[in-house]
């Protein structure tokens, strides 16, 4: 099964180790997952219910989605430190749009991915015409989207979401405890899936993202791709905060501001290569499986809260670190 | 005569006029702004604020970041107050292990990135996760009060309208600029920024210049925290939870480079001033205080964006500093 998706696998022979231990490291992540899912199911009871399968899916959906927009920048080798920022205020904007204006729960949503878009759009359109790294713009839009929304919405939450909305989160699919949201993840996923094997966007925002120099004197349009990719990355930002407040049943203003931790962890562990050209849309999801599982069965074997961080900090270390490694073992750097 | 690299003499004077020029028009708008007790609060948030920015920008001129400058001020304060009031441990003791640890913490961080060749941002955004749970792992997110009187009396005294607390950041800055562009491992830190491999390859220390540069680090993220418990006279969680943004606007509004290579204390100074000013500005016109976040995010978009005539440096950036520097080993 071709579960990488690299441009470099495709010239094939020199890089076709580095592709093999890409899979085998892919595996193993398998393999932690499912390890930690049978510790979990033997070692903390209830962890197995419906209950608590349903919203350890459903969170590990939106972190998974967090992901996704980071994962995005990152295949250009640019990073989007605004996606908490984009997540929330699209998240506010939507429980404005339907609490206080009152538009249907449909309308809401197409605006807010609309809104997540335009920012996305907006920081490329700043990357590319200033020059300047992605990091510092991402950083000062961060705190401009951010302080925008504290100033329009005076840090009120809304947290009469109409019930039409609120409850999609809580359906089971058919007969399982699997929330809707969780489809929505896939259904991002089967695309984005898809668009980094089969379509020439994807394909060029890999060739951008493994040397953009290369990129642009082999004629492709560097701009175009890195204004698509952020845009991208916003309305997936945009799309995890409308996750986050279905799931919340309010849209609360501190909303996205402990997802930089999460938007980078998915990834990592899934094998994304930071520095850009390399993505793993199956490697996310598992990533951000784990990264739910851990979160959840830690807290039912009463693991205070707090240590989970630790936790999560010290994975994010060992994933990257494993990263290295692989790398080193496929001799994709040299 | 040594050359101050990275202190472009137009940008801090342009910065110096701003800040003037802020003054003069914070003094007639709102006449309190000259009152004693509000010089004292904004030079005392000022007196934290510039050690956080200092301690990104001596990372930064490795070409590198901090992001656990935050977690490593929380920590510090957490163990100084924990050790001190639960504990008992006296006061110089107690304020050595906390400085000792804020070193240790960015020691660690050093020799992980020298040790791992992880991007320092992703790793040290994981060893601010685990500075930070073990912080609240500790407290539970509860303060440590009644700490002993002679720290928040320390942190409440002024001569005039300075506070006093003001002394210890202007002597760390001055050492820290005297390190930088006089002893020779400072340079070497420069050196090292400014290209690793030929660093490498010219013998210089690399390793040794990595660890010193986050050990100093988190040396002045410990005194900020130090400093901030002393001024709320509780060991606070929250200490260092905000960060982030003031020490990315401090450098890169003075003109660091994020390539490296560059360390400009003034016009770091003349940036937190600057930050200071609007603070305090908004406060005193009783504005919205989420305009503060929006402000600083605007700043920091408008500094860099009339600064980048520096494209140099950014093309080096966006290109990666290892495969720029393998295009100039072939050249």
């Amino acid at each position: 099964m071709a579960l990488r998706s690299s441009l470099g696998a495709q010239i094939g022979g020199r890089l076709s180790r580095s592709a093999l231990v890409r899979q085998v490291a892919l595996l193993a992540l398998l393999i932690v997952t499912a390890g930690f899912w049978i510790f979990f199911s033997v070692a903390a009871s209830g962890f197995t219910s419906d209950f608590n399968l349903f919203s350890l899916l459903r969170f590990a959906a939106i972190q998974i989605t967090i992901g996704f927009a980071q994962m995005v920048a990152l295949s250009i080798g640019d990073m989007n430190l605004a996606v908490g920022a984009i997540g929330g205020a699209t998240g506010m904007f939507a429980g404005w749009a339907m609490q206080t204006l009152g538009l249907p729960p449909e309308v809401a949503v197409l605006f807010a991915l609309a809104v997540g878009l335009l920012l996305g759009f907006g920081n490329a359109l700043l990357i590319t015409w200033t020059r300047i790294n992605s990091f510092i713009v991402t950083l000062a839009t961060a705190s401009l989207i951010t302080g925008a929304m504290l100033i329009l919405t005076h840090a009120r939450p809304f947290s009469e979401l109409p019930g039409s909305f609120t409850s999609f989160s809580e359906m089971e699919t058919a007969g399982l405890p699997i929330s809707p949201l969780v489809l929505v993840m896939l259904a991002v996923a089967a695309a984005l899936f898809f668009l980094y094997r089969n379509l020439s966007l994807g394909r060029e925002m890999l060739a951008v993202g493994a040397n953009r120099q290369a990129a642009r004197m082999s004629g492709l349009s560097v701009d175009r791709v890195v204004l698509l990719t952020h845009g991208l990355s916003g309305a997936l930002a945009a799309t995890a905060g409308l996750m986050a407040i279905a799931a919340d049943h309010t849209a609360s203003p501190s909303l996205g501001s402990d997802w930089l931790l999460a938007s980078f962890v998915s990834p990592a562990i899934g094998g994304t290569l930071l520095s850009g050209g390399l993505v793993s849309v199956p490697g996310t999801v598992l990533g951000g499986i784990l990264l739910a599982t851990i979160s959840n069965g830690l807290l039912l074997v009463n693991i205070d809260n707090f240590w989970i961080t630790v936790f999560l900090g010290v994975v994010l270390l060992l994933a990257v670190g494993l990263d290295r490694l692989t790398r080193a073992a496929g001799g994709v750097v040299s | 005569m040594p050359r101050l690299r990275g202190v472009a003499p137009g940008l801090a004077l342009g910065l110096l006029v701003i800040d003037l020029m802020g003054m003069l028009v914070l003094s007639v708008v709102t006449p309190s702004f000259l009152s004693t007790y509000n010089l004292f609060v904004t030079g005392r948030d000022l007196s934290i604020l510039l050690l956080v920015a200092l301690a990104q920008m001596v990372v930064l001129s490795l070409g590198q970041m901090n992001l656990s400058i935050g977690s490593i001020g929380g920590l510090v304060a957490i163990i100084e107050s924990g050790l001190m009031v639960r504990y008992g441990w006296p006061v110089p003791i107690a304020l050595v292990a906390g400085l000792l640890l804020g070193i240790v913490c960015g020691v660690i961080n050093g020799v992980l990135v020298d040790w791992t060749k992880i991007n320092s941002f992703v790793l040290t955004l994981a060893t601010s996760y685990v500075f930070a749970g073990i912080n609240l792992g500790i407290t539970h997110a509860t303060p440590f009060y009644h700490i002993p009187s002679e720290i928040s009396s320390f942190g409440q005294a002024r001569v005039g309208p300075f506070p006093l607390m003001a002394a210890v950041t202007v002597v760390l800055t001055v050492l820290l600029a005297g390190f930088l562009y006089q002893v020779v491992l400072g340079r070497q830190l420069l050196a090292v920024g400014g290209n690793q491999l030929a660093a490498r390859l010219s013998g210089l220390p690399v390793r040794r210049a990595v660890v010193t540069a986050h050990a100093i680090s988190g040396f002045l993220a410990a005194v900020a925290g130090t400093l901030l418990m002393a001024q709320l006279g509780q060991g606070q969680p929250t200490i260092g939870a905000t960060w982030v943004l003031p020490s990315f606007a401090g450098p890169i509004i003075g003109g660091a480079a994020l390539s490296g290579g560059s360390a400009p204390v003034i016009g770091t100074v003349l940036a937190m001033v600057l930050i200071s000013l609007i603070d305090d500005g908004l406060v005193l016109v009783n504005a919205d205080p989420f305009w503060v976040q929006f402000l600083i995010g605007a700043l920091i978009l408008g500094a860099v964006v009339l600064g980048r005539t520096r494209l140099g440096d950014i093309m080096t950036f966006l290109l990666g500093a290892r495969r720029a520097s393998r295009q100039e080993l072939s050249r």
